[in-house]
Order: structure tokens, then C-alpha cells, then sequence
């Protein structure tokens, strides 16, 4: 055994070891209470932490959300059901298309015309909402990876994430918050030649993605930052009503896509990747398998979906003239159309008064949306069952007796997503 | 042992049938889509489904005005009847079977729609109906259909000038004929009328008139598209921007009651508010169009000697010039018929205070060419009755104000309307005016404090007939004008007079428990401004 106090020479001198040990000597023996974030690199968002430490370890931690004034809830009363589509881009902001395509179900949901849309408006869904999976999983694993060290997996993520964005540009018009999807539809149809665009980039994602596994999976450092930190066992995984990634780690299989399928899901084959141990590994694991499923998924859809063309499901918005918007050419040109499109865009679509819950599979787990109506164009209350809401709940437990260091890959881990949070 | 043979139990009587309630012979009991409902007798069938809650769809249909039964709008089923039947027009009988969501009636106003929209010009972005217009409520309600129709659309004129306040578009005008009614029913004089037939059929002036009457604008509300537009109004502001706040015109001693449209801290238009006891549907034009006068020429700023002051230097050196006048006993108090009941209250209270046992009324002169036995009157002042009634109950005898009294050294006024009192009098005495604007005598007090005008601050005003009717306010005061009652309260306190009223609801209190026959009014709790877009579609 190597005497340590000779190494600690060797590498510090022996002025700073003196140094040391004075310093030592002073530490107080009791806990002391830090602050971490709000604002903090590793802080993603802007959330704060108040630890309690003995040491390096945390006893103690007082995790605060709420720091963004999101307000989504409340602003959505204000707003048409047309016009909550832009706040829904900002709830997870690093997979838009998943929340544009929640909302849009439960307003479906609470007119009754949950099945009457087109085959190909859904494929169009499912294929922006897989792409919005990958990049929230890209941008996940890779900023967890930069904030380990690791930042080359990082740039080599972020620049296929780019691939997609600039493909969700193409086809909505922004690079992130897109507004894409309408209830009854989406806003327009694929543009030509798109889905070789998108095939292309999942090809080339394929290989980024063994360049990253190949620098994280047997490496040390990173399977040392993961292994067995932050671990949630299955039963209290549950309990604490954890879902998505985070849940399917600690071995609870729960997809709502494969649970509750909605969409044209269970025209698609895919499975769901489970872990065993429930710690940031696993997760991290987890996540990789689902870009794979998800481009697995993508790549289907483009064989499945129905040529614009098809009469019946070759649409891109349901031919419903209580929920969409006339086509612009008629807008401008009829009255009957020019009326109908003054008073969606200022009364909003006509929901019947009712309550209805909906959700899908988010980046993070289930997305739901509560909605009660009261037969207006505007929500009476709109509530977002936020996954990073619930995830950031068990924060405080699962960091408890990890270094203050770990709280980085927990916190990587869980994907906290301010927007998403702080409703 | 023997069985016990248990009697039949006798069974329980029948519960009584309440009562059928008798006849009343006034009422007729009639059945709407199953639902059963009660009215009294010539009421119509679309005022009996409003009743239960069912708007059935119309145009040429307004409580207010004779039936017509032109737009077929209206159409639905009653039973042992062959053919659909104009609701509006149908009286309801004992017994009646009336269905208004059944097929052939739901689709005899789709059709109407339909056609009603064939001719129909694209111009809802321009139009000034658009957001609280009728045919897009209706149409939205409906199904949204397409037109089945694609024919040329017959093009009449877009600008017609019917008179000094409206113009006509009449490719827009859906020929339902309420504004010919409304004109006729507001002014008894007809000029508005139809001319032509079949789509070629347009609104115009009747011969040798023009919409010059005094109620014109009426017309304009009751318009459910776009056609008619008033001239004050059109292009200024989108209906959907605005903001509804009840009140009552301040133009003169009938107390129309109105909203007032507002947004961004100015009135835009006011629209009459029904109420059956004083205005019905309507206000004359006039009166529509005294909001100008809250932009125009406002006091924003306390004045001493011509000069800016703030509100404590003011209320001080006005405090300290009208000692001079009390100790003298030349000190006077000019309330105001024009101003609230709270405002003249609290200063009938100051004069009170002072020791004062007489008081002027101030007023704007009467107009007696108004005077037309329907809604107009001439007396142009809104609070005539009620400054009256406060001076009586606090036991202050009145004299106009043009009576002056020579030996007066100090005048405290309400209001900037002193009408026949000569200027070079007041230019010599310690004027000390509490006004909205500047103009009239005001420009020549020593001291002028601002305050609010009637659609900035809560308050009452009380009508020729009695009516205590209740402002709201819609948006905040100019400047540093201060309610009417507040200005009296600060004023009393530099000069020893103890008013202190916190909000204006105190001072009403205190005044209906002192005048006669307001003892049971109750103050209505302060109305927050109604933003039009989400008062759904007013059609």
C-alpha cells in the first residue's frame, strides 16, 4: 500500500500539503447548506437546489422548480384551442412535434372525432414525433456525456440532432418550435422529397450512434459517473408515478405506445428496451435503444404511409368543416370559407363542454392533457400532466448519500426540461 | 302450534297529485323540442325557446321592433302544421307541439343561410361587423358548408351616403329590413326603404329623404351585417379589440343606458343598453356621440393663478384665499347639475360644514328645440333631479346660479357649465372651480382642480323620472384628476370641513340613508370592463 502522505507530496509539494492538513483541521464537523443553481451549467433549466452536505455527500436536498413563469396552464385559457399550439412547442422544448401532437389528440378527443383522422395526417404525426424523440434522446445522452467529460460524444450528437432540426424546419418551418400539427391534422402536407431527406439522416444517425457507443459504453469513466448512481428501484418507480426512460429502466414496462396505442402505432413493430438496475446506466441504455427503436419506427412509417394521392386517407387535415381551417385559396375567394376562417381564428373550434384526459408517449414518458371545456373556442382549464414534473419529485431521493458531483449525471439523467416543469 | 295468518296489510295510499295549478287565462303552456314551458299569451315561439334556453337562428327578428317575418331565418316545425313556420311570427298556442332541431327545420335554415351568403360580398377583413356580425355567428353555428353555388355574384354599390352619419353598403345589406323598422319605431319617420325585387332588391333612402333623423344611428346596431356603418365609427377600431363597461349617458336628463366600448384608456363608441323602463333598445345620436368630449379640452392638472400647481399647493392656497370669503360670510357653493350625486352630495356636505344654508345650482342651459316627447329631452343636464333632491334632504335652499348674488366674495363650483353667469364677475371673486374640462367659465378661476369625467369614475346620476342609475368606470381619469368626491374630501380637510370618505360607495351610503325615497337603493358592486372577444360573438 502506498504511503499517502508521501503521494500527496509527490503531487502537491510539500508547502500545500501543510497547507491541507491546516485546512482540514478547520472544516466544521457539522452539515453545511449550499445552493446549486438556480443559475448552473449542470443546472438544465433554471432550477436550484438547496443541498445540505456533510462533506462531499448530500444528506439533504431541497430541489425548487419554478423559476421560468411558464404559466402554460393558465395562459391556455386565454388562448383558442388553435393558438395553445405554440405554448405546447415550449413544454419540452427538445421534442416540440410530441406535445403539438398530445394537444391535438385531446382537443380530437373532446370533439369526437378521435378516429376520424387521416391515415396519412397520423403516419405524418407518428413520423414528426419519432424524429422528435431522437433529438430529445440526442440532446439527453449527449449533454450528459459533455458534462462527464466526454465531449466529443456530445458534438458528434448535437450535429446529428442538427440533421433533424434542420428536417423539421424543412417540413414546419421553424428549426424548434414548429406549431406543426392542428387538431384534425397537421398544418401541410410532407414536402417533396422529403422522406429521402429523412431516410438519409437515419442512415447517417446509425453510424454516429456506434462512433458514441463506442466511446461511452466500455469507457470507464463514464460507466464509473453511471453505474449504480441515482438507482430507483421498480416498486418506488411506480410509486413516485415515474415514466418514460427513467421508469422503463428500473424494469417498469410501461410504453403508452405499446399500452394504450394511439396513433398508427400498432401498425408499427418496435419494442421496448427495459433495464434491471434503475440507475443513470441504465438509463442512459435505455435511451440509446429507443433512438434505434425510434428510427426503426421511421423507417416503416415511410414504407406504410399512404401516397397524397389516396383519396380517402391521402389527406393531411380530416375534411371536417366544424375543426379545420378551409384551404387558403377558398378563404380568400368564398364567403362561406372566408367566414369559417375568421371565426376559427377568432372564436377558435367549438369544443362541446366536457372533460377529457389524453396522452401520449413524450421524450420523457407520459404526456398527458387534461382539458375541460365549456363550449367555446377556449379551454375553461387546461392542465399538462408533465413527466419532468413528476421525475424531478423523486430528485430529492434519488441523489440522498451521492457525492455532490453525481447530482451532474442524476441530473443529466432525469432530463429536466424547464419548460416542461414549470407549467 | 297454530299458523298465524298475517292480514293483508292495507296498502299505502297513493301520494296526493299535487294540484294541477288553474288555468291562469293569461298563460298558454306549449311543448319545444319535449321541454314544456309556460308564457304568457301572444308571446312568440322564438322568445319561448330563448326562455328555455334554445336561440333559434334569425335576421330580421329584434324584440324591439314589429315582426316581419322576412328572412325565413327563423323557420321551424310545429305539429298538425303542413308547413315549416316563421318562429318569429308564430304566437304560441295551448298545446302547441313546436320542434325546431328536427330534420326538415334544421335544413330549411341551412338552406337559408346558404342562400343568404350567395350574394354575400368576401369582406369580413374590412368590414366593421366582422367579429360581432350575426350572419358570421349563425353560419359558424351551422355546418360551415360550402356553397353548392358558383355563379358570378351580383355586384351593387359598396358606398352609398345615406346621410350625415351613416353609409350604406349594400352589396353587404341582407335585406331584413330592421333598420327601415328601427327608423320608423326610434323617429316616426320613414326614411329609409327597399327598392327593386329579386337579388337586384337594394336598401335606399325613401323618396325624397334622407336618414337625417335624430335615432339614425340606431339603425347601425340593429344592422346584423354590415351594411349599415356609422360614419363616427367605421375604420376606427375593430369590435373584437374592445372593452364593454355599462354606464349612462351623461347628454341629457333621460339617462339612456349605455356600454361604453373602451381600449387603451378612451371610450371608442357608445351603444345603447336595453332597459324597458327608460331608453328600451335605443338612444338618440347626440348622445351617442358625447365620448368625444372626454378627449377634448380636459383639465389633467391642478391650476393656481393660471399656473400648474400639484393638489396640495393647490387645495392650500384655496383653502387659505377662501378663509377670507367665510369669515366675510361671501363665501358660496355651486353645485352642479351635471356632475354625479356622490360629487354634488360631498360638496352639499362641505357648504353643510361651512354653515352654509343656501347653495347655487349650476346647469347647462335647457335646449328647448330637443324636446321631442321620445327619448330626447330639454334639459341637457344629466343630474337635474337628483342634485335637487340632495340639496332638499340636507335642507339647502337653491337658486340657479345665474342669480349671483352681487355681495358673493367666494365661489366654490362644481362642473364647468355655468350657464348666464356673467365672466367679468367671476373673473373679480375667488373662483375656485372643481372641473372636468377647461372651457366654459373655468379658464377664468383662480383655482381649478381636475376631476374625473362620468365614464372614469363610479358614481349615480338620477333621471327626469326619478331612475338613480349607476356609472361604471370604464378607464382611469386624466392626469391627476381625482373623483369628484375625493377632490370635495381633500378640500375639506385643509379647510376644516372633516369629510372623510374612503370610496365612493361610503358616500353613497351615506347619502341615500339622508334623501327621502333612496333609502332602499343598493350599490351595485363595481362591473369589470367585458373584453368583446370573449363574450363570444354579439351577432
Amino acid at each position: 500500500m502506498a504511503d499517502v502522505h508521501s503521494l500527496k507530496q509527490l503531487v502537491l509539494g510539500r508547502q500545500d500539503v501543510q497547507d491541507m492538513s491546516d485546512l482540514e483541521s478547520e472544516v466544521p464537523p457539522d452539515l453545511m447548506t449550499i445552493n446549486m443553481g438556480p443559475s448552473h451549467p449542470a443546472m438544465h433549466g433554471t432550477v436550484r437546489i438547496v443541498l445540505t452536505v456533510d462533506g462531499e455527500r448530500i444528506v439533504k436536498s431541497d430541489v425548487q422548480p419554478g423559476y421560468l413563469h411558464r404559466c402554460f396552464e393558465k395562459e391556455s385559457e386565454h388562448a383558442t384551442y388553435t393558438q395553445v399550439f405554440p405554448y405546447t412547442d415550449r413544454l419540452n422544448y427538445v421534442s416540440p412535434m410530441i406535445n403539438n401532437v398530445g394537444w391535438a389528440m385531446t382537443c380530437e378527443k373532446a370533439l369526437g372525432i378521435y378516429d376520424k383522422i387521416p391515415k396519412r395526417a397520423e403516419y405524418i404525426r407518428t413520423i414528426v414525433s419519432e424524429i422528435s424523440r431522437i433529438t430529445d434522446h440526442l440532446t439527453c445522452v449527449g449533454a450528459s456525456a459533455m458534462e462527464l467529460g466526454a465531449f466529443t460524444a456530445f458534438l458528434y450528437f448535437l450535429k446529428a440532432r442538427e440533421w433533424f432540426y434542420e428536417l423539421l424546419e424543412e417540413v414546419s418551418g421553424a428549426r424548434l418550435t414548429h406549431s406543426y400539427v392542428r387538431v384534425g391534422g397537421v398544418n401541410k402536407d410532407m414536402p417533396h422529397g422529403w422522406d429521402d431527406k429523412v431516410l438519409h439522416g437515419l442512415a447517417q444517425t446509425d453510424k454516429v450512434m456506434v462512433e458514441v457507443e463506442a466511446m461511452l459504453n466500455s469507457n470507464k469513466i463514464f460507466r464509473d459517473r453511471m453505474a449504480g448512481i441515482g438507482a430507483i428501484s421498480r416498486e418506488d418507480a411506480i410509486a413516485t408515478g415515474c415514466v418514460g426512460p427513467i421508469a422503463r429502466a428500473a424494469g417498469v414496462d410501461y410504453d403508452v405506445r405499446k399500452d394504450y396505442p394511439y396513433s398508427i402505432y400498432p401498425e408499427v413493430e418496435f419494442d421496448v428496451p427495459l433495464g434491471t438496475t434503475g440507475d443513470c446506466l441504465d438509463r442512459y441504455l435505455v435511451r440509446i435503444e429507443e433512438l434505434k427503436q425510434s428510427i426503426r419506427i421511421l423507417r416503416q412509417c415511410f414504407k406504410q404511409i399512404p401516397p397524397a394521392s389516396d383519396a380517402v386517407h391521402g389527406r393531411f387535415l380530416i375534411d371536417d368543416h366544424r375543426v379545420a381551417l378551409p384551404p387558403k385559396h377558398d378563404a380568400y375567394n368564398t364567403i362561406e370559407s372566408m367566414i369559417r376562417h375568421f371565426k376559427f381564428i377568432m372564436d377558435g373550434v367549438k369544443i362541446p363542454a366536457g372533460e377529457t384526459y389524453t396522452f401520449v408517449e413524450g421524450g420523457n414518458g407520459e404526456l398527458g392533457f387534461f382539458l375541460v371545456a365549456d363550449g367555446t373556442g377556449r379551454p375553461y382549464k387546461a392542465y399538462v400532466r408533465s413527466p419532468s414534473f413528476v421525475h424531478l419529485s423523486t430528485a430529492s431521493q434519488i441523489m440522498h448519500g451521492h457525492l455532490i458531483a453525481d447530482i451532474v449525471p442524476i441530473f443529466g439523467m432525469i432530463n429536466m426540461i424547464g419548460g416542461e416543469c414549470d407549467k | 302450534m297454530s299458523d298465524t295468518v298475517v292480514p293483508p296489510q292495507p296498502a299505502a295510499p297513493a301520494p296526493l297529485a299535487p294540484p294541477a295549478p288553474a288555468p291562469n287565462p293569461d298563460h298558454v303552456t306549449l311543448t319545444i323540442d319535449g321541454k314544456s314551458i309556460t308564457v304568457p299569451k301572444g308571446t312568440n315561439v322564438l322568445e319561448a325557446a330563448k326562455l328555455l334556453g334554445n336561440e333559434i337562428s334569425a335576421f330580421c327578428y329584434h324584440p324591439g321592433l314589429p315582426v316581419v317575418a322576412q328572412c325565413r331565418q327563423c323557420l321551424v316545425a310545429v305539429e298538425k302544421n303542413p308547413k315549416l313556420q316563421p318562429s318569429c311570427q308564430q304566437t304560441c298556442g295551448e298545446g302547441m307541439v313546436v320542434h325546431t332541431t328536427d330534420p326538415a327545420s334544421t335544413l330549411a335554415r341551412k338552406q337559408m343561410l346558404e342562400f343568404t351568403l350567395v350574394n354575400h360580398p368576401i369582406d369580413c377583413p374590412i368590414c366593421d361587423k366582422a367579429g360581432e356580425c350575426t350572419l358570421q355567428k349563425l353560419y359558424f353555428d351551422a355546418d360551415n358548408a360550402d356553397s353548392r353555388v358558383d355563379t358570378q355574384k351580383v355586384h351593387k354599390a359598396k358606398v352609398v351616403d345615406l346621410g350625415p352619419t351613416v353609409v350604406l353598403d349594400q352589396e353587404r345589406c341582407i335585406l331584413c329590413s330592421r333598420c327601415i323598422r328601427a327608423c320608423d319605431a326610434t323617429s316616426g319617420q320613414h326614411q329609409l326603404d327597399f327598392a327593386h325585387r329579386g337579388d337586384h332588391e337594394v336598401l335606399t333612402t325613401a323618396p325624397g329623404e334622407q336618414l337625417d333623423n335624430p335615432y339614425s344611428l340606431n339603425t347601425v346596431d340593429v344592422c346584423p351585417v354590415g351594411a349599415l356603418t356609422s360614419k363616427d365609427f367605421r375604420f376606427t377600431m375593430r369590435a373584437w379589440e374592445l372593452e364593454s363597461t355599462p354606464s349612462v349617458c351623461n347628454g341629457c336628463s333621460t339617462g339612456c343606458n349605455i356600454e361604453i366600448h373602451h381600449r387603451n384608456g378612451r371610450a371608442w363608441r357608445l351603444i345603447p343598453r336595453h332597459n324597458p323602463d327608460v331608453n328600451a333598445y335605443w338612444m338618440c345620436d347626440e348622445g351617442r356621440l358625447t365620448y368625444h368630449e372626454l378627449r377634448e379640452h380636459r383639465l389633467a392638472g391642478a391650476i393656481v393663478d393660471g399656473l400648474p400647481a400639484g393638489w396640495d399647493r393647490a387645495v392650500k392656497v384655496a383653502s387659505d384665499r377662501l378663509a377670507s370669503g367665510r369669515a366675510q360670510g361671501a363665501l358660496s357653493v355651486a353645485l352642479s347639475a351635471t356632475c354625479s350625486n356622490e360629487d354634488n352630495f360631498a360638496l352639499a356636505k362641505l357648504a353643510q360644514a361651512w354653515g352654509l344654508t343656501s347653495v347655487y345650482i349650476a346647469a347647462k342651459p335647457p335646449v328647448p328645440a330637443r324636446a321631442d316627447g321620445r327619448l330626447r329631452t330639454a334639459d341637457i343636464n344629466p343630474n337635474t333631479a337628483g342634485v335637487k333632491a340632495i340639496a332638499a334632504a340636507l335642507g339647502l335652499s337653491t337658486k340657479p346660479l345665474f342669480e349671483l348674488d352681487p355681495g358673493v366674495k367666494a365661489l366654490v363650483a362644481l362642473g364647468d357649465a355655468l350657464a348666464g353667469v356673467d365672466v367679468g364677475r367671476l373673473k373679480e371673486i375667488e373662483y375656485v372651480a372643481l372641473a372636468t374640462h377647461e372651457r366654459g367659465a373655468v379658464p377664468h378661476a383662480r383655482i381649478a382642480l381636475p376631476i374625473a369625467a362620468w365614464a372614469e369614475t363610479g358614481g349615480t346620476v338620477t333621471n327626469a323620472k326619478g331612475h338613480v342609475q349607476r356609472m361604471h368606470a370604464a378607464f382611469p381619469a386624466p392626469g391627476q384628476a381625482l373623483a369628484g368626491w375625493e377632490a370635495i374630501t381633500r378640500l375639506s380637510q385643509v379647510t376644516g370641513g372633516k369629510l372623510a370618505w374612503g370610496n365612493a360607495r361610503e358616500v353613497f351610503n351615506e347619502m341615500i340613508a339622508v334623501v327621502p325615497g333612496w333609502k332602499d337603493l343598493k350599490w351595485a358592486r363595481e362591473a369589470r370592463p367585458l373584453a368583446l372577444r370573449f363574450a363570444g360573438s354579439r351577432g
